[in-house]
This record gives structure tokens, C-alpha cells and sequence, in this order.
């Protein structure tokens, strides 16, 4: 095997260029050819422990822009552009998203860049607002008055989780004790405050609180705690992907027979080969699979049914909680865009909020936050609730008004949000 | 510093002159900010080896850079002080809280050592997530301020340019890591070495152990605080996870791979590594999910035919070299 020299590398870089720019020029293209490139750039974590909320989301991206190309691309302010996503992998950390937000703002000259945000926002946030770069993000939790450019179009984590506890009081009334745990994390902890407060508005009791380290490896200890303490219902809060499935499978050797409810439940099947359909049934998450019927004229910005089977026969075995998302903010973008006949930030962000309410993924929202974050760029509407059936499917149960809860109940949940330090004012 | 190595050393110093321009070219911006960690974590690798010096591998190293990068943020951001004192004042925190840490640590040798560091790294990284006041908890401190310097003729230097922050940063890792040098030429090296491999013997002869290794350790952490407070005040946000085992244990990769039987040792694994590391993320077009195996197989292979570290690599070319020369005095011609 030859050594991979520089001189080679640059070589073959050239050679294949060279090789590609030819084979480019000789494919057939689509007849309306677009005549400019759109960037977007996609910083998040491709690899490690929170890449299930990563990668899965550039999956459905190139989904969408494979659609949106095919189509002839997107015509914005009398140019028609195509749609390229430029990756860049965080590896879920501060430095390695200011390195990639420097390249995809610099070099690649992005227009949008979407990003999970929690752990690595606050590297990339002054860079943002020095270079005047929309970002979104999936966590809402990162809004300030300090991030005027920064939005959190689609997700609203962590409070659409107010929305599974409040079907499950409704439904399983003489469900009272729970008990709940989360990697001590930006993720985990505002999601715990947030379950809290929701525990507190529906008449259910926390009888035990667990933060672990997000190193954490072994969940038989944690589990055994959790039981310990005789619960109703167990909340696996925001923990990762893999630590849900490790908390489920503890759950079934340990014998739990209650009630289960998490934030995101990512890759069930495997955990139902591991446990059983019976085990896992009647578990309520927030996430749906986008060939649930439910779902019929209800997504907003693709055919979900046709997203799906696109997505299990491109990307089999690896759907996840933000399989969508990604790609449901890129057509809220291009809504905006296109009604600001632009692709620079500035006007498009403005065209975004220009009226106080919007299009969610699920349906009409209103751009909320004042109250919780000191900034109105998070976009609120109704967020299903999901619950595994007997089949062992995810199927949803009910969609559910995050404003309405919010009016009802605010004052208890700002409470408990502040005596968990996770209101804005708060943050270091 | 002889004559000899005169030109060695124009040559180094040419080159970290060029480097951010010769990386802006091949990989643009991006590829600056990541020598702009390089130069951060020199100070790192340079000063862990300070400490291994003595014979003691610490794993609290990280978290010692983190008490630097805490105390210069938060002196910085809730009290005001300008970055040339905070900076310094994070070095100084740093090193008291490793002298404090040297009277247990230092009742402990080799494997026990080890495991007590990593229980008071661990510690004093917990107490930054429960500690919320001051430390942030999870979300540690963010818009912490960063460098900010004006010039004469120059104005205002703009430090998201990473070639200005390229170029204070390495200014002062130059002059850490001179200092560091200096004192590993100077007789506190020699004792250091001394105690690493006859610590006995070092005793016998009047060295107080204890005295030295703590000396080891406070220096160590000062220059360790000082590269964690520029890391702070370079990113703008800190918390506990960068300090992390998962940090450490990619320091420790970064020294074992380099070697440490040198003062360079560190410093070549640090840049080999990262090089690796590039390659695989812009020039290697494979799926991001396998460039950990893929670096992790590269480790292990440099590991196995280099134990000694890749400061070995010139001399076992030179004796892969003589075994094909014919011995001194025979000449291949008069041989035949």
C-alpha cells in the first residue's frame, strides 16, 4: 500500500475534481437548471454520544433537498437556487462548533446554519451575532435576549414534555409517584424541571430525582434506585438516545410493571428484541414515526408518508427524534426567504417574525418565549403525544396545545423553573 | 541554547510564523482556529510532561487547566479584571489548588497516584455542575469576555480573525513554554529526573521527595491554569464536560504517542495527532461515524511499533540505516 502523502493527496484531490467537474457536466440535469447554489450549513454531532440527534437530522436533510432539487430548486427573489447542505460534525463540543460555525460562516459562505445547540451554542453565539448569522436551533433553552438571531423554529425542548404528562394524568389517573432521572447535562436538566413542574400542575408526586454523569456506562445501580423508591411511573426525562434504551432494558430485569414515560424513544425496536412488546407497551414519548395516520394533513412541510419510506429505504434502521426537524426548518426558511426575496439573514429572519404567528411543523404556531426565555424566537403550536401500542408501534394518541397548557399553568412552571436555575436570568 | 541548534531554531520559529497563513490556505479559517487549540494544549502537553517528570502520571491534569479557565472567567466576567491580570491569576488558583491537592496525592505512588488524581479531578469537577453559583452548573459560564488589544498604528485588533488570536495566543505559549524549558535545563529538572528514576537513591543523597514532586505539580498546574484561562477567554464559554476524563484521556494519547522523554515528545504527538485528525475530517471522504475507528486504529498501530513514542522515530532510522550499512572500517568494495 502507498503512503498517503500530501503531494498525493493534493493530487488525487485535483484528479478528482477534475474527474467529478467532467462527469458534472455530462450528467443530464433537471430542465429548469437552477443557476446558484444555496448553502446551509449543518452543525451538529455527527458522531459520539448525542449523535443520534445529529446525523439523522442530516439524513432527512438530503432527503428534502434531494425533492426540492429534483424539482428544479427554489426560486427566491428572481434567482433559482439549488439546495446544498454543508456538514460539519461538533462531536457535541464548544470548541469544535466555534471551528465549524468559522468555516461554514467564512469559508463555505452559508446563508443559515442549523445547529442541536445545548452544550455547544454558547461557543458559536458570539461569533453569531458578531457575523449577524441566523442559527436555529432544537433547543429552545438556549434563547436569551442576548441571541436576537437565534431561533428555535420546530422543537420546543423541553416544554412539549408537559404535553405527555398531561395526557397521562388524564388517562391513568391513580398514576401518582414517579420517579425520575436524566444526564446531568444542558439537556437533561431544564427537561427534569420541566417534567416537574407538569408532575406538579397534574396532582403527581416526584418521590425520587436522579442526575447522572453523561459518562455513565452501567444503569443497573441507577434503576435499582429508581424502584427503590416503590414508583407508579418511571420518567427517563431527555436522557440520550442509548441511555433510554439501557434505562428500558434495566427496567424490564428489574421487573418494573408501571407506567413509563420519556422524552424521546429512538430506535424501540431494538429495545423491544431486547425486552418485549407486552414491556414496552403503553410507553408515552413525544416523537412520531412519519407513516403514523395520525399524521395525514397534518405535517406541513412534506408528505410524511412519503418521507418515511424514503427515509427506512435510504437510511434503514436509524429514524430518530430529529429525523424531520432539520428539514422542517429549512421550509420554514424557505417560506421565509422567498417572502423577503432573499437569502441573506437579516431579511430573512425578518420576514420570519414579521407576523406574530407562523406555520409549524405541525400546524399554525405563534412565535413565543417572552416570559421563559426574555426572547419571542421560539415557534409554539400543538405537539403530539406518542404511545407505543400492542403492536409495538409508535402510534400518536393525541396532539396537544403547548400554549394552552402554558396559559393555564405558567406561574407554577416559571416557579419551578427558577428554583431549578433555568430561567434566562439565571444562566452564568 | 548552543550554536548548533541555531538554525533548528530559526527554522521552528520561521515556520510558527508562517503556520496560520500555510493553514489558511490549505483549510482556510477553520483550520487556523484549530491551530489556535494546538498552541493552547502545547502548553498543556508540555506541562503534563513537567509533571511526568517525576514519574507520576496524573489524570487531574485537565481539570487542573479547568480550575485555570474558571477562575480567569470568572474574574473576568463578574469582577471586571482586565485579561492580562485575570489570565495570570488563573495559572496562580490553578497552582494552589495543586499544592493543596499535593498533600494527599503525594502520600500515593504509581497506580494509586493515578486513581487518586482522577478521584480529585473528578471532585473538583463535580463541585463546578453542583456549585451553580458561581460555576453554571452544566452550562458552565458562557460570554465570558474575550481578548481584546489595541495597537499602536494597528487600532483595535479584531480577535474573531483567527489569525490575530493565532498570534497572541502563541505569543504566549512561547513564552510558557521557554520558561518551562528553562526549568526543565535547570537543577530542579535534574532532581525531577532524578527522582523518576532513582528516587531512592535522590533521597538517600538529601533530595526531599515530597518537596520536589509538589514543586513539580504547583509549576505544572500554573502553566496548565494558564492555558486553561486562554482556552476560556478564546471560546467564550466554558463548562465541566471539556474538562472531562474523555479531555485527559486525549492528553494522555497526545503524550504517550509524542513520547516523553524529551522536552518535544509531547509536542509531536500533539501536532502529529491533530494532523491525523484533519485529514480524516476534510481530505478522507468517509462517513463522520468512522473516523473514530478509524483514529483509534492509527493509535493503536503507533503505539505497537512505536512504544517509545514518535520522538523515537528519527533514531530508529538512523539504526534501521546502519544495521544496512556494512560496520565501520569494511568497505563493500574491498569486501568483494
Amino acid at each position: 500500500m502507498t503512503a498517503l502523502t500530501r503531494r498525493r493527496l493534493l493530487q488525487s484531490s485535483a484528479a478528482g475534481a477534475a474527474g467529478l467537474t467532467i462527469a458534472g457536466a455530462s450528467l443530464p440535469r433537471p430542465a429548469a437548471a437552477a443557476d446558484k447554489v444555496l448553502k446551509i450549513g449543518f452543525l451538529a454531532p455527527l458522531t459520539g454520544e448525542v449523535a443520534a440527534w445529529g446525523l439523522p437530522g442530516l439524513n432527512g436533510c438530503n432527503i428534502w433537498a434531494d425533492e426540492v432539487n429534483a424539482a428544479g430548486g427554489i426560486e427566491i427573489g428572481g434567482d433559482t437556487y439549488t439546495v446544498e447542505f454543508v456538514p460539519y460534525d461538533n462531536e457535541y463540543s464548544p470548541d469544535r462548533a466555534l471551528a465549524g460555525a468559522r468555516k461554514l460562516v467564512l469559508e463555505d459562505e452559508v446563508k443559515f446554519i442549523m445547529m442541536l445547540g445545548g452544550d455547544t451554542w454558547p461557543a458559536v453565539q458570539p461569533f453569531a451575532n458578531a457575523n449577524g448569522m441566523l442559527v436555529s436551533t432544537l433547543l429552545p433553552s438556549d434563547l436569551s435576549p442576548d441571541t436576537p438571531s437565534l431561533i428555535a423554529p420546530t422543537e420546543v425542548h423541553p416544554i412539549y414534555n408537559v404535553t405527555g404528562v398531561q395526557w397521562l394524568a388524564e388517562n391513568f389517573p391513580d398514576a401518582k409517584r414517579v420517579a425520575i432521572c436524566a444526564q446531568e447535562d444542558s439537556l437533561g436538566r431544564p427537561s427534569v424541571a420541566t417534567y416537574q413542574a407538569a408532575f406538579k400542575v397534574h396532582g403527581m408526586e416526584m418521590v425520587d430525582e436522579i442526575f447522572f454523569d453523561p459518562a455513565t456506562t452501567d444503569f443497573a445501580p441507577i434503576m435499582t434506585r429508581m424502584l427503590a423508591s416503590n414508583p407508579d411511573v418511571l420518567c427517563l426525562d431527555t436522557a440520550y438516545a442509548d441511555f433510554v434504551n439501557l434505562l428500558m432494558e434495566q427496567a424490564f430485569l428489574q421487573g418494573f410493571g408501571g407506567k413509563i414515560i420519556s422524552c424521546t424513544f429512538d430506535n424501540y425496536p431494538q429495545v423491544i428484541e431486547k425486552t418485549s412488546v407486552e414491556f414496552v407497551e403503553g410507553t408515552i414519548f413525544q416523537f412520531p414515526d412519519f407513516d403514523d395516520p395520525a399524521l395525514e394533513g397534518r405535517v406541513t412541510f412534506t408528505d410524511s408518508q412519503k418521507f418515511w419510506n424514503t427515509y427506512q429505504e435510504r437510511f434503514p434502521n436509524t429514524w430518530s427524534a430529529v429525523s424531520w426537524e432539520y428539514a422542517s426548518i429549512m421550509s420554514l426558511w424557505v417560506d421565509a426567504a422567498k417572502a423577503a426575496g432573499s437569502v441573506e439573514p437579516g431579511p430573512v429572519l425578518q420576514a420570519m417574525k414579521a407576523s406574530p404567528t407562523g406555520q409549524h411543523a405541525f400546524g399554525p404556531a405563534v412565535w413565543w418565549g417572552e416570559e421563559l426565555f426574555g426572547i419571542n424566537n421560539a415557534l409554539v403550536g400543538d405537539w403530539p403525544v406518542v404511545v407505543m401500542n400492542s403492536e409495538g408501534r409508535a402510534r400518536i394518541a393525541e396532539f396537544k396545545s403547548i400554549p394552552a397548557w402554558w396559559d393555564a399553568h405558567k406561574e407554577t412552571f416559571i416557579e419551578t423553573y427558577r428554583a431549578y436555575g433555568e430561567m434566562w436570568d439565571q444562566r452564568a | 541554547m548552543a550554536l548548533r541548534h541555531l538554525p533548528l531554531s530559526l527554522a521552528i520559529a520561521v515556520a510558527v510564523l508562517l503556520a496560520p497563513y500555510g493553514a489558511q490556505l490549505i483549510g482556510g479559517d477553520s483550520m487556523v482556529g484549530t491551530l489556535v487549540t494546538m498552541m493552547i494544549f502545547a502548553i498543556v502537553v508540555v506541562s503534563y510532561r513537567l509533571l511526568a517528570m517525576t514519574g507520576e502520571f496524573s489524570l487531574a491534569h485537565v481539570v487542573i487547566m479547568g480550575v485555570g479557565a474558571y477562575a480567569s472567567a470568572l474574574a473576568a466576567k463578574q469582577l471586571g479584571i482586565p485579561l492580562w491580570l485575570s489570565i495570570p491569576l488563573g495559572g496562580l488558583v490553578a497552582a494552589l489548588v495543586a499544592l493543596i491537592l499535593a498533600f494527599p496525592l503525594f502520600r500515593m505512588k504509581g497506580f494509586y497516584f493515578l486513581i487518586g488524581s482522577f478521584a480529585a479531578g473528578e471532585a473538583i469537577r463535580l463541585s463546578w455542575i453542583r456549585f451553580r453559583d458561581p460555576f453554571g452548573g452544566t452550562r458552565g459560564i458562557s460570554l465570558i469576555p474575550g481578548f481584546d488589544l489595541t495597537l499602536p498604528g494597528l487600532g483595535r485588533l479584531d480577535f474573531f480573525d483567527p489569525i490575530n488570536a493565532y498570534f497572541m495566543i502563541t505569543a504566549v505559549t512561547a513564552v510558557a513554554l521557554f520558561l518551562m524549558y528553562r526549568i526543565e535545563r535547570s537543577r530542579i529538572g535534574l532532581t525531577l529526573n532524578a527522582i523518576h528514576w532513582k528516587d531512592l537513591l535522590a533521597e538517600s543523597v538529601g533530595v526531599n521527595l515530597w518537596r520536589y514532586r509538589t514543586l513539580a505539580l504547583v509549576l505544572a498546574s500554573f502553566f496548565a491554569g494558564i492555558a486553561g484561562a486562554l482556552f476560556a477567554h478564546n471560546l467564550s464559554t466554558i463548562n465541566p464536560r471539556i474538562f472531562s476524563i474523555h479531555a485527559m484521556l486525549l492528553v494522555l494519547v497526545w503524550v504517550i504517542v509524542g513520547g516523553t522523554r524529551t522536552f518535544w515528545g509531547p509536542i509531536i504527538g500533539l501536532i502529529a495527532l491533530t494532523v491525523v485528525d484533519q485529514v480524516l475530517r476534510l481530505y478522507i471522504d468517509l462517513p463522520p461515524e468512522w473516523r473514530p475507528a478509524i483514529f483509534g486504529i492509527i493509535l493503536i498501530l503507533a503505539v505497537m511499533f512505536l512504544p517509545q513514542g514518535l520522538e523515537s522515530l528519527p533514531g530508529k532510522i538512523r539504526g534501521w540505516l546502519g544495521s544496512r550499512r556494512p560496520p565501520p572500517g569494511m568497505d563493500v568494495r574491498t569486501a568483494e
